[in-house]
């Protein structure tokens, strides 16, 4: 008995052991990143060889916000803006569109509709980011190059929303959508009024897949942007792009794309995790 | 007794409901009002560039031309699949060339190299912090996953540039080194550092989201199953191995065909790190080098030979472990 109450102190000892070292390997980057867009740039970086960069915080976080703002090659804070008009109107119109197919592959029946279904699965394993070469000739030819368009339709119809959205609205009774018919409602309403209210949390999940999806694209809006258009990735990476790195900016761009995710994820975190699971459990 | 009078009912019910659906059927096409704008902006911007990645394999051009292939007449819009000027048929030549580019081949040794390294590392983490996660003695469970979970939100270049700054020389990770007595190692001018470098961050980002999937496997198995073998006197390690492991397998498997997805079309990372100055030889992945063929030296029609030589070996990768499992 005595040797069980051992091992099982020892159990105990080695998780938390572990769980504590991976999470402040999760953290130390975030917090050095807290610390480091405070400090001025040569305190960043310690001079070579010689001693440690500071871990507590300085005062020039504004300061290094204004040098940012001041560059004359990248207008980060645009970047910004352009980023989040992007992913709001980006996510708006996926969730339409995938719950809408969704509801339809739940709710009907029609003709062709496994192997429908089974096409837009398929396209899951095919990395779609990948798909530039034809995409760009597709969206220069067709007059959207260089527009917020071009980095939001090719999107808007993504094979894990439609999935999800499938999954979800099964789960709504044919009976209710049957009584809603009986009272004269249109298939459209039945749809608007009917399935999307019952299916709040879910569309919710789906947001933030969508959103955090579309906020880490970088290969595409790297290909088919122009200066003005450009998306945060893009223009830290331009930021980077020259002979000697300016730390100090680069750390401020990366806190100010970061640090309001973590907040927003953190608040709709529960969310995230069922639609991810949505995906990976039902394998 | 259940009277026939109950019975009756039932079926009265059942009938008028019947002919209720019958009486308001839903208009017939109704699914696909749904599903059109779906399908249309699926079509147009996912099946299209699928088959035209192929076919666009076979030739060689120079600039773009308005000529049409391919016109959808949509009324007040009209959709055009480009034709390319002086399209020129090769067949299988860039194939061919692929065999012997040398480049090519290096890319993908990086990419197996990143890949190799970051798996095991990644997976294993995600799947020993799951079952710590999991645990009855574990205490604060929601916290520890909140943190554990937060890089998932973090932006692909924005964390890589943290990263870089932290392993610059004369940075914060020469200084933790030397404070525990190690030589400071040259994560950005070494190609063997700088792939290391990448699978290390990969790790930082994705064990999060990999032990909430596994975390919500180990839920959906059984107490009754480890009850039975405790009775049979297993041991942890025991129930780990007979139990948990076997009941885990589709959920792995999810995993492991996913992190192969991703590991083989990384792309942010590999910029960073080499636009910091690493070894472009040593850190270049396949998807940075099709990036670089098709718009840097504007070869679209190799550039897109090597999308279809990557999309297949992810293909047959994600189907080996279907098979092996």
């Amino acid at each position: 008995m005595h040797d069980e109450l051992k091992a099982e102190a020892i159990w105990r000892f080695a998780g938390y052991g572990f769980l504590i070292l991976v999470t402040m390997f999760m953290l130390v980057p975030i917090y050095w990143l807290l610390v480091a867009s405070t400090l001025p740039e040569s305190a960043i970086i310690a001079s070579a060889g010689s001693g440690l960069p500071r871990l507590i915080p300085g005062t020039h976080f504004l300061e290094n916000a204004r040098t940012l703002a001041a560059r004359p090659d990248v207008d980060f804070y645009l970047s910004i803006f352009n980023s989040v008009l992007i992913a709001v109107v980006y996510t708006g119109l996926a969730l339409i569109f995938c719950s809408m197919a969704g509801f339809a592959f739940a709710k009907y029946d029609f003709r062709f509709k496994e192997p429908l279904f089974l096409g837009i699965l398929a396209t899951l394993i095919i990395p779609i980011n990948l798909l530039v070469v034809p995409l760009f000739l597709l969206v220069s030819n067709i007059g959207l190059a260089n527009s917020y368009w071009a980095v939001i339709l090719p999107w808007a119809a993504y094979p894990i929303g439609i999935f999800f959205m499938r999954q979800s609205m099964q789960s709504i009774p044919d009976s209710l959508l049957e009584a809603a018919r009986m009272d004269g409602a249109s298939e459209f309403q039945l749809y608007y009024r009917v399935a999307l209210p019952t299916m709040k949390s879910s569309m919710a999940a789906l947001a933030v897949i969508l959103f955090l999806f579309q906020w880490n694209l970088f290969l595409w809006p790297l290909v088919v942007l122009q200066q003005e258009k450009f998306t945060i990735p893009v223009a830290i990476t331009k930021i980077m792009g020259q002979e000697q790195i300016a730390y100090d900016q680069l750390l401020i761009a990366a806190v100010l794309a970061i640090v309001p995710m973590f907040v927003v994820f953190l608040a709709l975190q529960r969310h995230f995790v069922r639609g991810i699971l949505a995906g990976a459990v039902k394998e | 007794m259940r009277s026939d009078l109950t019975v009756e009912l039932v079926d009265q019910v059942r009938y008028k409901r019947e002919r209720l659906k019958d009486l308001l059927p839903p208009i017939p096409g109704t699914p696909f009002v749904f599903l059109s704008p779906f399908f249309v902006l699926f079509g147009v911007f996912l099946a299209i560039p699928v088959f035209y990645t192929i076919y666009l394999s076979f030739f060689v051009f120079q600039g773009v031309s308005m000529e049409p292939i391919f016109v959808l007449d949509l009324g007040t819009y009209q959709l055009v699949v480009p034709e390319m000027a002086n399209l020129r048929f090769v067949g299988l030549e860039h194939y061919e060339r692929m065999l012997t580019d040398q480049v090519f081949h290096q890319a993908i040794t990086n990419t197996v190299v990143i890949f190799v390294v970051q798996m095991p590392i990644m997976v294993s983490l995600a799947l020993g912090l799951a079952l710590v996660l999991n645990a009855g003695f574990t205490r604060f469970k929601d916290a520890f996953r909140s943190v554990l979970l937060l890089p998932v939100s973090a932006n692909t270049v924005a964390y890589s540039v943290i990263f870089i700054v932290l392993v610059t020389e004369g940075g914060l990770a020469d200084a933790m080194f030397r404070a525990v007595g190690l030589d400071p190692v040259a994560w950005l001018s070494n190609g063997f550092w700088s792939r290391n470098l990448i699978a290390f961050m990969s790790v930082w980002r994705w064990t999060g989201y990999n032990m909430i999937i596994i975390l919500a496997g180990l839920q959906t198995i059984s107490d009754s199953l480890y009850e039975a073998a405790e009775i049979d006197g297993a041991t942890k390690i025991q129930k780990f191995r007979y139990v948990t492991l076997p009941q885990l397998k589709p959920i792995m498997l999810f995993v492991f065909v996913t992190s192969t997805i991703g590991g083989f079309k990384k792309f942010a990372e590999p910029t960073i790190v080499i636009q910091s100055g690493a070894p472009i030889t040593e850190t270049r992945t396949i998807a940075y080098y099709i990036y670089q063929v098709a718009f840097q030296n504007l070869e679209l029609g190799y550039g897109s030979a090597l999308t279809v030589a990557l999309v297949v070996i992810i293909m047959s990768l994600s189907l080996l472990q279907f098979k092996v499992s």
